[in-house]
């Protein structure tokens, strides 16, 4: 099948902000200073700090340590091939670096050049980011490497003075996750029929219920349905239910103005498509009741490329929208006790 | 044993066969997996008091994935479900603790994964401490690989001792029809192979899998209408640690495990079978020691984890495995473990035994 597509790609890409509160702003601000620092509780220093005492759960206070910038390392592994989420584009190694000052180990990044000289009790040191580009986050220390100097940090273990006020409440991170998801054979069948001009579902042998699209079993009698089942309905139906979405702003939004989306009721069907498009008719009108007919794109631009398992249902780029055949509304009994 | 109506037992396990990669979604495999359990205990759907399932948004790449899922309970009349964001051995505790309430008799609990969508030398990163670890890319191997080297450091064990844990797996997995990686190999031929994070290799790895599984418990005498042999939950018990592994004390063995394994109750006699869920090789070990386990236990008679590794299923196929030992095998006492989060941060234990 040459025109459905077969296998699609998925990012799932979104920036997002975290607010820190009072420890992590500590340990940020610090950082921004190339000030790496822990917090003194339960008689031992944790760095990087945690807000509460992992072993009793009680608030770890602000009795604040310097700590590093040299560190030992105990346990490390090598990553031969770094992902894209991976600060370093070279081979490198992760380790736990107890910091010179602090009783419990960080995890980060060394950066040796070579997997032959990692070993656990190596003398390391943090590489910063140039003062300007850090912004109190974990990795404005660019990886740990070989320090030059096996003697103790200076000043590690003395304590830190935190400002009345940090610098840095916030932080900002990026999600950035691939998926390559596979055409079920149900999709498949659905966007076939589509770039046929063909609206289809699967009428259940056991309640005689059609639904539309197509979704591989009956979800009210939970039985596999196949090709065997498929069950051709008209591009013509009843708006059975709507929602009128009022745009905020956020990363790929591209719509400005109120805007709705409708279920449909198709002719013979039990089950509603959804998330439709009315195209004739204005956002203050949109009713449920009221009569459509399908807009199919032409021919010769239809594609399929949009139609992928998660969006059960949609028309992607072959259907354009609906618009109104002017028949009179219909009364709300022709379309209750019907499926999503 | 004379079941009170406050025991509750596995009746009947149903897994789809483990793939690499499925055509069909996460719905498809729900509903062939329940279907599959429900005639074999041969109910109707409308006698489940309670359904439950366990699957991961971020594995399958699809948001509100579990309410498509439920598509597959057929759900006319509405039905009381529910969902974790877990292993469906979770679920099969939510439905344990469901049952206890007593006003019911029979509950279904689902796991189900699609994992070849994503990576999963990127995806788990999103699942660790956002502050110290995500923004440096740390992925699931990684941790894994820190933990193996200090297991290695602290005179423990050896690669070849990973080694051989994996030969033994995969020699197993050859009598499981539901194994996904198994066959004959050598220590010295698995040994060299380069690391992918060292000192793990790639048979130290958990592999890539989709499936489901799907498990029927019920509760005191109704048992036995659906099962000849029930396995009885003895014991149950769920133990997280701190979720940054850099603040545990010693990484090398695993407290929430020997806590939950006392708490289920694994010491008050033999354990015939153990079903443990190591999705890292060496992590059997550190399990075996946590769990109390000795020689006289048969460990991972199915190849455990190492022969097919749907996160989100796997767990759930231990308890099925560990159940199967009592309703199938004659066994008498059986455990089934579970993990989740990084280097072993939560395990459930379970205590199954059948009646003598």
């Amino acid at each position: 099948m040459a025109d459905t597509v077969q296998e699609f790609v998925f990012n799932l890409t979104f920036p997002f902000t975290r607010t820190l509160g009072s420890t992590l702003s500590t340990f940020s601000s610090a950082l921004v200073q190339g000030q790496i620092i822990g917090v003194r509780t339960g008689g031992r220093v944790i760095a990087p700090p945690l807000e509460y005492d992992p072993d009793t759960a009680a608030d770890s206070g602000t009795d604040w340590v310097r700590v590093g910038p040299k560190g030992t390392v105990s346990t490390w592994t090598w990553v031969p091939e770094p992902t894209n989420l991976h600060p370093l584009d070279h081979a490198f190694g992760f380790a736990f670096i107890t910091l010179d000052g602090a009783d419990t180990p960080m995890l980060h990044l060394v950066d040796t050049g070579s997997e032959s000289a990692m070993a656990a009790g190596m003398r390391v040191e943090a590489k910063f980011k140039a003062p300007t580009d850090r912004v109190g986050r974990i990795d404005d220390i660019i990886a740990f490497v070989p320090a030059t100097d096996p003697s103790p940090s200076e000043g590690a273990g003395e304590p830190f003075v935190a400002p009345e006020e940090n610098d840095i409440t916030e932080m900002d991170a990026f999600c950035d996750l691939q998926y390559v998801d596979n055409a079920s054979p149900t999709t498949i069948m659905w966007a076939k029929a589509l770039m046929e001009g063909r609206i289809i579902g699967q009428k259940c042998p056991q309640c005689d219920r059609t639904i539309v699209g197509p979704r591989g079993m009956c979800s009210v009698c939970a039985i596999e349905l196949d090709e065997s089942h498929i069950f051709e309905v008209p591009g013509r139906g009843v708006v059975s239910n709507f929602t009128i979405v009022t745009p905020t702003p956020y990363p790929g939004q591209t719509e400005t103005e109120p805007f709705a989306r409708c279920s449909i009721l198709l002719d013979g069907a039990d089950a509603v498509i959804a998330q439709q498009e009315i195209l004739d008719v204005p956002v203050s009108e949109i009713r449920v009741g009221i009569h459509v007919e399908v807009v199919w794109a032409p021919e010769n631009e239809r594609s399929a490329a949009d139609i992928d398992n998660r969006s059960r249902g949609s028309g992607g780029d072959i259907i354009v929208g609906w618009r109104t055949t002017g028949e009179p509304d219909e009364p709300a009994a022709r379309y209750l006790d019907r499926m999503m | 044993m004379a079941p009170s109506e406050n025991d509750i037992a596995i009746v009947g396990f149903a897994q789809l066969p483990p793939e690499r990669r499925t055509n069909l979604t996460e719905s498809d495999l729900v509903l062939r997996s329940t279907r599959e359990v429900i005639a074999q205990v041969g109910i109707d759907k409308s006698e489940i008091g309670f359904t439950v399932s366990g699957s991961c948004d971020y594995l399958s790449g699809q948001g509100f994935s579990f309410v498509q899922n439920t598509d597959a309970y057929g759900m006319v009349p509405a039905i009381n479900e529910s969902h974790v964001e877990m292993d469906g051995a979770w679920a099969m505790y939510e439905a344990y603790v469901r049952l206890l309430q007593g006003d019911i008799d029979i509950a279904m609990a689902v796991g189900v994964g699609k994992n070849s969508n994503s990576d999963p030398s990127t995806l788990f990163t999103v699942e660790f401490d956002p502050y110290y670890l995500t923004p440096l890319g740390t992925d699931t191997w990684s941790l894994a690989a820190l933990q193996a080297r200090a297991l290695i450091d602290s005179g423990k064990a050896t690669e070849r001792d990973f080694a051989e844990v994996v030969v033994r797996n995969r020699a197993n997995a050859k009598s499981n029809p539901f194994a996904q990686v198994k066959g004959d190999y050598s220590v010295d031929e698995l040994l060299a192979a380069d690391y992918v994070r060292n000192p793990l290799r790639r048979h130290d790895l958990p592999p890539t899998t989709d499936q489901a599984a799907a498990v029927i418990l019920a509760r005191g005498k109704r048992a036995y209408d659906l099962c000849e042999r029930p396995a009885w939950i003895t014991g149950i018990d769920h133990r997280i640690e701190a979720h940054l592994p850099t603040v545990r004390k010693d990484i090398t063995t695993s407290v929430s495990t020997r806590i939950a394994a006392e708490a289920a109750g694994v010491g008050k006699g033999p354990i015939d079978v153990a079903e443990i869920h190591a999705p890292f090789s060496f992590q059997e070990l550190i399990l075996r020691e946590s769990l109390g386990l000795d020689a006289s236990t048969e460990v991972n008679p199915s190849g455990g984890a190492l022969a097919a590794h749907s996160v989100m299923t796997v767990g759930l196929i231990r308890v099925g495995e560990a159940a199967n030992q009592i309703i199938k095998n004659g066994k008498n006492r059986t455990l089934a473990h579970t993990t989740s989060g990084p280097c072993l941060q939560q395990n459930l234990v379970c205590v199954l035994e059948g009646d003598q």
